[in-house]
């Protein structure tokens, strides 16, 4: 099936069955395109080619192509089915080897298989006495007629007589055409079937085709040509492909695709000059040379990052790129940073940020000063005098990460508060090496406080140091920064801290992969061992649910925490087949993504820990988004669909709260609530909420409100 | 024009300002508010004698101690030892900072329970748990701390009988170079006692330890007997790892932290000679990080303290009933305060200051309490001002054990108020009644009546 949509680069199956009914439109075409399909997949099932690439149809949409394009040339006679059987199998061949040079350069090979298989059969099956052309696809009626009777005939006569625009019709018979039917019926089924899969996709292809005619009409170009020979196929499938599969739609996609245009333009006309001594016709040639270029040139792009984005994880639907790639993005564009600990234990204020207006200037701009303040702010108890007033003095200094030791500096005498240490500024200092040019630096340590030693390997939150006032401190303190290079004297660079508590007034709340500002009162996220057991999914692990629903019906679950070959985690429910993504990174469990049917439980599991920071801060809130494609299907969101690409109305969120934790020597228990809601314009029309339970290193129970009831979600224990 | 205060004669050696081995001589402090709330008004709402606790201080005082050991070791849990004092509104003000309790009597687990604390949160401490006792702490999941094998082997007997195995410390005691030292209570870590108690626990099966337990003693003036003792648990703690890989969850340091009291007998006073609890957290943290356990196996830091967190917040106003000169010809002023209620004074030289305007001159002097007693002196020697009939005093760091060991004793115990941190007192203990005393007592019907 999925052989059927990916033409119109989708994996669903309604489009695929509506395709399927289209190419049936003309029976011995479809019967070809179908004997084709399954040639190609079961020989690649037997040789043994890759069963994710099969099942998705990566080697059938060609041979179908194929499979079409011969069917409606030739009588259905045994020979023909014979080579066409055989031309099924050179294009499995053609696309294995053009899969094979082009991934090295990162490019697809879309439908050049079908190009290549189709000209080496169209020329060699002119030699083919026993093959005979057939005239159905040029005595369209007689052959309606002889098939399905005179209402058939009428059926297509009124539809070819609809009064619709000429652009239109155009519009659909070259949407007709990529399934070689070059007829209204067709067209138009199979528009309906591309918005049903896909409103982004539908709208490209409109913009494609009529930003082609209008560059026609601009050009003075021949437009009949884009009528008779039925090549305005591709533009359509350009525009979808680089509009909503290869690359996120936006704004410049859409740039993209009308700058796109005349280029395809001049291929198809100098093209069919070309393979005209052949006879040949150009078919998608355009389109496969355009977009392969244009993917190109749009992977090698040194800055890689800028719009439009290339997608990165295919989703097959436009619609679900750009949602889940605009909410990753918000959600997990930090995660290319090395995840930095603060280099300290319990709360400390910042006394110094970025751009301090003390010493933190110039090259050495990024730093962080730290020191424990009290109730008053102040930094010292009594009076002051002495370093040991100083809350901060001979506190303990921890790695921020994993790293060896590159520097030490110590023997310098710690300064009376008030002195400086102009000669050595750094006072003692620890340096160390993360990874190749990434480095930490920790400087004023008192003397002799230091436990490294050059060489040594120590892990994150490891004791290095103790905090002192050597070098050029007044008072104690402890001066932070990232630095490129391992020098003492090395410029900063602004690096941010992965997870940190901020305490604003006693509101705790969770800072992801920011960089900590003056006067802020910062501590670590000490990881809670139930929550980091709860949510530690280690695949092969069952896990098994009872859901007792709002009418007392009672459903036993069981799923499987599983790996993907891409070391993705995910939980599998047996049941439903859907399936959770998720990812944790040692502070915070996510899920990233949900496949499958939405009124699954699994799928209220992944609303309900849509993001667990690991440890327990009483008032504390996290906030996240989800992405809109976790909507059901709604007037609504088709709207939104449309207008995705510029502008999101409708917002899903989702919020954390952690209630009560009873976690001593004998009992352990957690308890947590979690909503999801999703708004539009800002008016909430929807709403489900949670209340979780942890305890024996599992999440126990799990009530979700919702419409209609209360659901009961409760461990079995096994 | 208001009336002069009345100043009797005294007579004193003229000080020309030259310091004397003591420094200068210092001007008499005066105390007239306790956290502004002065101690007139205090008096005239509450009585006199009367006992204060300043709610703000008491926070203060345990933030920085937390903080002490929470910025130096990452698992850090204080268990309120209520023995110091159990004055509801106290503990509770505890419990709101997050400390759990430490009781040592059938009496004071009941006194936690009924405040509202979770039984899992009840340290049980002490040499007397009964047999009742110890069934209610396995049934509450409390962590029971074993002082004696008797209590041992009434465990494991429990145990099974409960049908859960309880969950256990043992307490340990230790040679850590101080004197006296406290080898009454728990297993004795020198000779073997203490490894001979854990293995006769770890073979039992029937009991789940959890922790290891020492309390090296009590107004502890060193902080290095602390991280003798640390290493020792540590030491401890990874020899149940290697010998029966067993994780203990925390290693439970207790208390004994000294506070600015003056001991009787030192030679300085006691704001001068006792290491800050910065010091006591720095001796026993290193010791522990020291001991380089692995991250999943770093045992929780657990504090008893005590004194330390309350002593400093507490204060007692009285009033001078009456001065005398003694036959010695020393000075001697007669209090409402007397060791009934301020037991501690058999122990400390409180700082005892007058709460209105009084002149420089000072006049060695005693102390009494109102008790027919002649063991009732607050303070044997002590530079007094001029102090008359009716003035009022403040006595300082009175907050530990005297709520706790008062008497009532020939007089009833008066009225406890708290100042809230606004500002604001309240009444947290009311003054007994001739009725309260009554209450409990029954009289036989032969000895009902009688004529004199």
């Amino acid at each position: 099936m999925h052989s059927y949509s990916l033409i119109f680069f989708g994996k669903n199956n309604l489009l695929a069955l509506i395709l399927l009914i289209i190419t049936f439109f003309d029976l011995y075409t479809g019967l070809a395109g179908l004997t084709a399909v399954l040639v190609t997949t079961i020989t690649a099932y037997l040789i043994g080619l890759n069963e994710t690439n099969i099942r998705l149809g990566n080697y059938g949409f060609n041979a179908l192509l194929v499979g079409l394009g011969l069917g409606i040339q030739f009588q259905p006679e045994l020979p023909f089915f014979v080579v066409l059987v055989f031309a099924a199998l050179l294009t499995l061949f053609i696309t294995i080897a053009l899969e094979g040079i082009l991934r090295k350069y990162t490019i697809p090979y879309l439908t050049f298989p079908f190009l290549f298989a189709i000209w080496i059969i169209a020329l060699a099956t002119r030699y083919y006495e026993a093959l005979e052309i057939s005239e159905r696809g040029i005595y369209t009626l007689n052959f309606m007629h002889k098939w399905g009777g005179h209402l058939f005939v009428d059926i297509y006569k009124w539809f070819n007589n609809i009064p619709l625009p000429g652009s239109l019709i155009i519009y659909f018979k070259s949407l007709g055409a990529i399934f070689f039917q070059y007829n209204l019926l067709a067209g138009m089924i199979i528009a309906i079937g591309l918005v049903l899969h896909s409103r982004i996709s539908f709208m490209h292809s409109l913009i494609g085709y009529y930003g082609a005619y209008l560059f026609y009409l601009f050009i003075g170009a021949n437009i009949n040509e884009l009528n008779y020979n039925f090549i305005g196929f591709n533009y359509i499938l350009t525009a979808i492909a680089i509009g909503g599969f290869f690359i996120i739609p936006s704004i410049y996609s859409i740039l993209w695709i009308i700058l796109l245009i005349p280029i395809i333009s001049l291929i198809i006309t100098s093209g069919s000059i070309i393979l005209e001594p052949w006879q040949l016709p150009v078919y998608s040639l355009a389109f496969n040379v355009v977009v392969g270029m244009f993917l190109y040139m749009m992977l090698i792009r040194t800055r890689f990052y800028e719009k439009p984005a290339i997608t990165s994880v295919q989703l097959y639907s436009p619609e679900k790129n750009l949602y889940y790639q605009r909410n990753s993005e918000e959600r997990f564009a930090h995660h290319k940073y090395f995840p930095f600990i603060l280099p300290v234990m319990d709360e400390w204020s910042i006394s110094q940020g970025y751009n301090g207006e003390i010493t933190h200037k110039q090259e050495w701009r990024h730093a962080l000063d730290f020191v424990i303040t009290d109730e008053t702010g102040s930094p010292f108890d009594s009076n002051g005098y002495s370093k040991e007033d100083y809350y901060c003095f001979n506190k303990p200094v921890i790695a921020s990460a994993a790293a060896t030791v590159e520097e030490v500096i110590d023997g310098i005498e710690d300064n009376a508060i008030g002195d400086m240490n102009l000669s050595n500024n750094w006072g003692n200092t620890v340096i160390l090496k993360h990874m190749d040019n990434l480095y930490t630096k920790y400087s004023h340590l008192k003397r002799d406080s230091i436990q490294v030693k050059k060489g040594d390997n120590v892990g994150k939150g490891d004791l290095i140091a103790a905090v002192g006032n050597s070098g050029r401190s007044p008072e104690p303190h402890l001066h932070f920064q990232v630095q490129n290079t391992p020098f003492v004297g090395s410029k900063t660079i602004p690096y941010p801290i992965s997870h940190f508590i901020l305490n604003e007034d006693s509101n705790y709340s969770l800072q992801s992969y920011k960089v900590p500002k003056k006067d802020q009162k910062v501590s670590n996220v000490e990881n809670q061992p139930l929550l980091t057991k709860a949510f530690h999914f280690i695949p092969g692990q069952h896990l098994h649910y009872k859901v007792t629903k709002p009418n007392n019906e009672q459903i036993d679950f069981e799923w499987e925490v599983m790996s993907n070959m891409y070391n993705q985690v995910y939980i599998y429910c047996h049941q439903t087949g859907s399936r959770a993504f998720l990812l944790n990174d040692g502070g915070i469990h996510y899920f990233t993504h949900f496949e499958g049917d939405k009124d699954t439980l699994l799928f209220y599991f992944y609303l309900a820990f849509y993001k667990v920071p690991l440890g327990f801060y009483k008032k504390l809130k996290v906030t996240d988004k989800l992405p809109i494609n976790i909507l059901k299907n709604s007037s609504i969101k088709v709207l939104q669909d449309f207008i995705a690409p510029f502008y999101l109305f409708i917002n899903t969120a989702f919020e954390l709260f952690y209630l009560k934790k009873t976690e001593d020597f004998t009992r352990n228990k957690i308890e947590l609530e979690s909503q999801y809601r999703h708004s539009v314009f800002g008016k909430l029309m929807g709403k489900v909420d949670f209340k979780a339970q942890l305890k024996d290193g599992a999440i126990d129970k799990l009530e979700i409100d919702k419409e209609g009831g209360v659901t009961v979600v409760k461990k079995i224990q096994t | 024009m208001e009336k002069k205060r009345y100043e009797r004669p005294v007579i004193k050696r003229l000080e020309t300002g030259v310091p004397a081995k003591f420094g200068r001589p210092q001007k008499p402090e005066i105390m007239s508010d306790i956290d502004g709330v002065s101690v007139e008004s205090l008096v005239n709402q509450f009585g006199s004698p009367l006992y204060v606790y300043s709610e703000k201080q008491i926070r203060d005082k345990y933030r920085k101690a937390y903080k002490a050991f929470s910025t130096r070791y990452p698992k850090v849990q204080f268990a309120w030892s209520y023995k110091t004092n159990y004055l509801g509104a106290i503990c509770n003000v505890f419990h709101q900072e997050g400390s759990w309790a430490e009781v040592v009597s059938g009496f004071e687990y009941d006194k936690a329970r009924a405040l509202g604390v979770e039984g899992s949160k009840i340290i049980f401490n002490g040499p007397d748990k009964s047999v009742e006792d110890l069934e209610k702490a396995i049934k509450n999941d409390s962590p029971i701390h074993i002082d004696h094998l008797d209590e041992l082997y009434t465990l494991i007997e429990l145990s099974g009988k409960a049908g859960k195995k309880p969950s256990v410390a043992i307490r340990i005691n230790m040679d850590t170079g101080i004197y006296p030292r406290w080898d009454r209570f728990g297993f004795n870590y020198e000779n073997g006692q203490a490894w001979d108690a854990l293995n006769k626990i770890m073979h039992s099966g029937k009991l789940e330890l959890i922790g290891l337990h020492t309390h090296i003693g009590t107004f502890m003036l060193s902080t290095e007997a602390y991280r003798v003792a640390a290493i020792k648990m540590a030491d401890l703690a990874r020899g149940l790892k290697d010998k029966f890989n067993h994780k203990i969850k925390y290693i439970d340091m207790g208390g004994g932290f000294a506070t600015a009291n003056t001991l009787k007998g030192s030679y300085l006073p006691g704001d001068d000679i006792t290491p800050s609890i910065e010091d006591f957290a720095e001796a026993i943290t290193s010791a522990l990080v020291n001991a380089h356990f692995s991250t999943d196996e770093l045992p929780v830091l657990v504090l008893e303290s005590g004194r330390a967190l309350i002593d400093e917040a507490g204060y007692m106003i009285g009033t001078v009933l009456a001065n005398k000169r003694l036959a010695t010809g020393q000075r001697a002023t007669i209090a409402d305060i007397g060791v009934n209620l301020l037991f501690t004074s058999f122990w400390y030289e409180h700082k005892v200051k007058p709460a209105q305007e009084v002149t420089q001159f000072t006049e060695p002097s005693k102390i009494y309490g109102p008790l027919c007693m002649n063991i009732d002196i607050m303070r044997d020697n002590i530079e007094l001002p001029l102090l008359n009939k009716g003035d009022r005093f403040v006595v300082h760091h009175t907050g530990a054990y005297n709520n706790t060991q008062w008497l009532q004793f020939i007089t009833l115990r008066p009225n406890v108020v708290m100042i809230d941190e606004n500002g604001q007192p309240h009444l947290i203990r009311e003054k007994e009644s001739l009725e309260d005393i009554k209450k409990l007592e029954q009289i036989p019907e032969h000895l009902r009546n009688f004529e004199l």
